[in-house]
């Protein structure tokens, strides 16, 4: 030690930079960031007590102490203010589909959201619309994995390859591009109002585009027997191309588009 | 989860009371498949079909209410708009023949949008009175105004002269 010591005293007298050895520069001194505070409403119900109506809670937190993402603040509201706040979350990056949630009136995740750094508007926070709650921001989807479970989405074909695996030309895999992308977060099918109101028999934007994602496939052999289910009132002709579920779509996929090409291959076969 | 427990209980005796009510006027057969013994619609509360684990399922196929009703539906649309045009550019008196078939067209048209409406908001299922009765409310309208649209344009001047007159008048 005492050599090092002597040795940068050696350098320093002869001119050379060396490294910083004052006690002012030897600790980081972080930057005083100023103070942004940003007001959340947060809708909270509790199971528990079924008779409160459901409120919206008001929490301000600094952003400058706060990651870039909705999701960053509802964390930190949960780990620093209230730990009851309850909603889902999982990848923190737009690929597990669970937080999933309306956000200043749009249907987004909320790990895709960023926040609006603009302090004197408040940001509003509310579960996926239209969907029975099961605690603040967690909406029940039993229905609309039991509706996805209807379509049947997995390969059907009853005279698979026997010596390798299904082979599919270049064109034939492009046809899936933009629809097996889907993560099933159902911001889609809780943003269309036909979904809203007749969601026990309409299928929605979701189920419907994943329907098609199976009936574009050149591998699976039940193209005619999945178009033949929809050929009713219900699943799928309550959509009345309102393309919510484009716009709203957190991965910048186009259910209207598959719901569309149903439609004309229905029409048309 | 007590809570939820009791609150799907309360709705399952909602169910039946419901499924009770809307059986008694039993002239649709079209509620056969949403009020059975297990299940009904209830508002106010999830009651699925089957556990958790079974997918929904999917009403008896018919192509009459399915592609074939979409696409008379988008044709009729489209017709509309040559219609209404050579309605512009003729006389509705020197062709009688394509005044009535833009009167007839027209009522369709308005008949199959409005009971669209009445299927997306007052369905049998959740309205097992009101609904059927708006649904023979619109047909018997639909019939009645073809009626009249027959008498006007055969008794009268036609519907192309007429809005022509109201037009300019």
């Amino acid at each position: 030690m005492q050599s090092i010591v002597a040795r940068s005293a050696i350098r320093s007298s002869k001119g050379f930079r060396t490294f910083a050895t004052s006690a002012a520069r030897s600790q980081a001194v972080p930057t005083e960031k100023p103070v942004v505070n940003k007001e959340f409403k947060i809708y909270r119900w509790n199971p528990d007590e079924p008779a409160k109506k459901p409120t919206l809670q008001s929490y301000t937190i600094d952003l400058n102490q706060c990651g870039p993402m909705i999701l960053d603040a509802l964390i930190k509201i949960k780990n620093e203010i209230d730990p009851t706040l309850t909603f889902r979350r999982s990848c923190r990056e737009g690929i597990c589909g669970s937080c999933a949630m309306n956000i200043n009136g749009q249907n987004t995740l909320a790990c895709l959201c960023r926040i609006d750094r603009e302090s004197s508007k408040d940001t509003k926070i509310y579960p996926l619309p239209h969907m029975y709650v099961v605690k603040d921001l967690v909406p029940d989807l039993t229905l609309f994995y039991k509706q996805y479970k209807s379509i049947e989405p997995y390969l059907k074909n009853d005279n698979p390859p026997e010596d390798r695996e299904f082979l599919q030309s270049v064109e034939d895999r492009r046809k899936l591009d933009g629809m097996y992308e889907c993560i099933l977060c159902a911001c889609c099918s809780t943003s269309c109002p036909s979904y809203w109101w007749n969601q026990d028999e309409y299928l929605g934007p979701a189920t419907l585009m994943a329907a098609y994602r199976w009936m574009a496939d050149s591998r699976d052999s039940y193209t005619a027997q999945r178009k033949e289910k929809l050929q009713n009132e219900m699943s799928l002709y309550r959509c009345h191309t309102i393309f919510n579920c484009s716009r709203t779509c957190p991965k910048g996929l186009n259910p209207a588009k598959a719901i569309a090409k149903i439609k004309l291959e229905l029409a048309t076969e | 989860m007590s809570a939820i427990v009791a609150r799907s209980a309360f709705n399952r005796r909602l169910a039946n009371t419901f499924a009770r009510h809307s059986l008694r006027p039993a002239s649709q057969q079209v509620l056969a498949r949403w009020v059975s013994s297990e299940s009904g619609y209830v508002p106010g509360g999830p009651i699925y079909k089957g556990t958790v684990n079974d997918p929904t399922t999917f009403p008896p196929p018919s192509r009459t209410h399915g592609s074939h009703h979409w696409a008379f539906e988008r044709l009729l649309s489209a017709g509309l708009v040559p219609l209404t045009a050579a309605a512009f550019v003729t006389s509705g008196t020197n062709y009688p023949v394509l005044d009535g078939i833009l009167g007839i067209s027209l009522v369709m048209h308005s008949h199959i949008g409005f009971d669209a409406m009445l299927v997306d908001y007052v369905h049998a299922r959740k309205f097992p009175i009101l609904g059927p009765l708006c649904t023979w409310t619109l047909r018997a309208t639909t019939v009645a105004v073809l009626v009249g649209v027959y008498q006007f344009n055969t008794n009268d001047v036609g519907l192309t002269e007429f809005i022509a007159k109201v037009w300019t008048a």
